[in-house]
């Protein structure tokens, strides 16, 4: 048994932290909050290079063949720099492909999500919010040539950039997933703003959206399952990047304490700074611990690969809002200022824990789990 | 990255469940005398000791291999070995300070249950404080004398031996004036109160010591040194047996959920409450999240890592998780909870993590204790503060003065 990183593990993570330190300041996500696109063409183009894009898809198709640990360790890399962009979702996206979908649908986008060239999302959610993956209401009827889909999605990350939008539906057969072309007729996007700079979410209004037969992901009424697989990755990335945002905060209060002084001392000295930086860290190393022991699940196929994701994000979700939190308390007024960078992580941290299944909805299926 | 069990460790694994299926002993143990049988029993299969170097008794055994026993051991219930602070702590600390001659005399002895070891460290105004202790040894030529009184002193009543630190010098700052003895409990010397707890019975002991004797031979190190070896004492009473720990949790969260479905309110089950869902869910998901860490824990002791004041957040952690459990079982049980006698079976017997047998009143009282032993959650807070995340220590006159 090893819970410590392998080289190569280790490498990808020093390797992601230096490209984003260099090309994702906080400059960046602050100039980007206020562009309507609100993500960097060179930088994606730059995350193709490094690999990132096609690290977790099949070899065949220009990918690395790595796994959901490796995506954790960017993911915490760009939380804790606020990265702005498509890139879970696309992963997520290009996962369900990878695993699901037909050999053309297959060499049509991932190779072009590997190079960069194409991005792609999930829309998990209807307009009753439920993230239960059979829940959907989104309505596929059946034409000559396809299908129909109608219906309303939220909190669809990034679709206003994506070329393919993933769209579960209910067709007659039951739970179905189509690749949908956000430029299709009877599809309208809204864009809705958010508390976070750098996450840019749209509401979908299909009406009548024609689909063709070929867009149909996998077999007709069996998506709940890989529904559900994909939560359980949404779930650990957001994870992953709340762990991200967490350290940094906790990073920055470290920093703060050690310099600040007040009362002719430098506050990290006194015990009710002290005691809660040293609350933020245990929060933080649980965090960890809780995140890669669901990423490593799910690589692994364990037996408790849907516990430990539902673990992952409902404790994380706690945690991550409370170090980032206690964060602006430890620095004071100067945390609760828009100058200041904290804001950023605390504002990731809490857009993410209701994101791919709140605490609530995670902890009532961690229940399921051991209540059987 | 690699969480599985090693094939080496799974085929130990169902050894070891083989083994406490057969062994286990079918009633509760109440005297000493069976407590020291189950004892050697379990010496003579090879779980006690096991991490003990082969030279000294042990079984030369890896970390994981060790906590595997532990954890076998917390699923079946199975009662401690009496000898607990002998082996873990006492043992320890004789193989890395103590002389040829004190290995000799004293480890076999530990091992078998022949001798039974209590530690005297805190005293009535020395708990967290530790180095304020005021217990002395004076140097009386041929020998030590110690006059003293300790307190909190697990298995106190039955003790041959205690680990002992006393002031040997107090001319210097508090820290450097300590020293590390093994005293005889069997002595006129020593008298021996038990101390009833919160819980009613008497697991501690006061210990008053009037010019009891320590000879020469039963110094530890140096003269001076007992602070520093206190330290990798404690690290071993903050290290390892997590895993056993969360599954004990678990075991009784189990017991917690199937009280969930016997009890209710407004006329259906707790446990399809959605507010007593929500914190069965969220207390599960925390237990889960103890296990992980203590995995990782155990990761780097199998690496040959030493978990050093990252321990700290461990102990922390699971400590402070225990009591918000307890709390939790408590809401959840209503009048059961707090019953000390006369309960139905199914809500009376739960694991108290004790190790000793008892009631969800005694777990959630004995849950108190875990974030007050072995250094608060106060103390470990400040040792996470200062020597992981380097923040500046507090003046503390004591660090300097006599």
């Amino acid at each position: 048994m090893n819970f410590a990183f392998n080289q190569d593990q280790q490498l990808l993570k020093n390797s992601a932290r230096a490209f984003l330190d260099e090309h994702c300041k906080s400059a960046l996500v602050r100039a980007l909050g206020d562009d309507p696109r609100g993500e960097s063409e060179a930088m994606w183009k730059d995350m193709a290079q490094l690999g990132w894009l096609g690290l977790s898809l099949p070899e065949t198709y220009g990918g690395s063949g790595l796994g959901m640990v490796e995506t954790a360790i960017v993911l915490e890399e760009m939380g804790r720099a606020a990265y702005p962009g498509p890139y879970f979702p696309t992963m997520l996206a290009a996962g369900a492909v990878a695993l699901a979908g037909g050999a053309e649908q297959k060499s049509r986008w991932l190779p072009a999500i590997a190079t960069g060239s194409a991005r792609a999302t999930v829309a998990f959610l209807d307009a009753q919010l439920d993230w239960e993956p059979s829940a959907p209401a989104t309505r596929a009827d059946k034409t000559a040539s396809g299908w129909t889909l109608t219906g309303t999605k939220h909190f669809v990350p990034w679709a206003h950039v994506a070329d393919v939008l993933l769209v579960p539906a209910r067709a007659p057969e039951g739970l179905s997933l189509f690749l949908v072309d956000p430029s299709a007729p009877g599809l309208k996007l809204t864009p809705v703003t958010g508390i976070d700079l750098g996450a840019r979410w749209t509401s979908l209004a299909l009406d009548g959206v024609p689909v063709r037969a070929d867009a149909l992901l996998g077999e007709s009424g069996q998506a709940a399952a890989l529904l559900a697989r994909l939560l359980r990755r949404g779930a650990v990335g957001a994870a992953a990047e709340m762990l991200g945002a967490a350290r940094r905060c906790l990073d920055m209060s470290v920093a703060y304490a050690k310099v600040r002084e007040q009362f002719g001392q430098p506050i990290g000295a006194f015990q009710a700074i002290r005691h809660r930086c040293a609350e933020m860290l245990l929060e933080v190393e649980n965090s960890h611990a809780a995140t890669y022991y669901a990423a490593w699940a799910i690589d692994a196929r364990a037996e408790d690969e849907a516990l430990a994701a539902s673990v992952a994000k409902a404790y994380v979700g706690e945690a991550a809002r409370k170090v980032c939190g206690e964060a602006i308390q430890v620095h004071g007024g100067i945390g609760f200022t828009w100058e200041y960078d904290l804001h950023m992580y605390f504002k990731r941290a809490k857009a993410l824990e209701a994101q791919y299944g709140d605490a609530e909805y995670h902890r009532e299926l961690v229940l399921d789990h051991v209540a059987k | 990255m690699d969480l599985n069990y090693s094939p080496e460790d799974r085929a130990f694994q169902a050894e070891v469940r083989r083994w406490f299926e057969t062994n286990l002993p079918r009633h509760e143990l109440r005297t000493p005398d069976e407590r020291k049988t189950w004892h050697r029993t379990l010496h003579d299969a090879g779980y006690v000791g096991m991490g003990w170097p082969r030279q000294y008794g042990g079984g030369g055994a890896t970390p994981m291999q060790q906590a595997i026993v532990a954890d076998e051991m917390a699923r079946v219930n199975a009662p401690p070995t009496i000898n607990g602070l002998g082996i873990g702590i006492v043992g320890p600390t004789i193989i890395v300070h103590g002389t040829e001659a004190q290995k000799q005399r004293y480890l076999k002895k530990i091992l078998a249950a022949e001798e039974l070891w209590c530690q005297l460290y805190s005293e009535p105004n020395a708990g967290s404080d530790l180095a304020s202790l005021k217990t002395r040894a004076e140097d009386k030529g041929e020998r030590f004398e110690v006059t003293g009184q300790k307190i909190w002193t697990s298995g106190g009543l039955i003790a041959d031996w205690g680990l002992l630190l006393a002031r040997t010098d107090s001319t210097v700052p508090k820290h450097k004036g300590i020293s590390c003895f093994l005293l005889t409990m069997r002595q006129p010397g020593v008298e021996v109160r038990p101390l009833r707890q919160i819980t009613g019975s008497a697991q501690f002991s006061e210990v008053f010591m009037t010019q009891a004797r320590v000879e020469k031979s039963d110094l530890i190190g140096r003269l001076g040194q007992g602070w520093e070896i206190a330290q990798t004492t404690l690290s071993y009473e903050r290290g390892g047996n997590s895993l056993a720990r969360v599954t004990r949790y678990a075991s009784a969260l189990n017991q917690l959920v199937k009280a969930a479905r016997e009890l209710s309110r407004g006329g259906r089950p707790l446990i399809d409450d959605p507010l007593v869902r929500s914190r069965l869910g969220r207390i599960y998901a925390e237990l889960e999240v103890q296990r992980y860490a203590a995995l990782r824990v155990l990761s780097a002791l199998q690496k040959g890592e030493a978990p050093g004041p990252a321990s700290s957040i461990t102990k922390l952690s699971y400590s402070e998780f225990e009591k918000r459990m307890h709390e939790l079982a408590q809401e959840i049980l209503g009048p059961w909870g707090q019953v000390t006698a006369g309960a139905p079976d199914d809500f009376s017997e739960v694991d108290t993590s004790s190790g000793e047998p008892g009631t969800w009143a005694t777990a959630f009282l004995w849950s108190r204790a875990g974030t007050i032993y072995a250094g608060s959650s106060e103390i470990q807070k400040n040792v996470i503060g200062e020597r992981v995340l380097g923040l500046p220590k507090e003046p503390r006159a004591d660090r300097t003065k006599a």
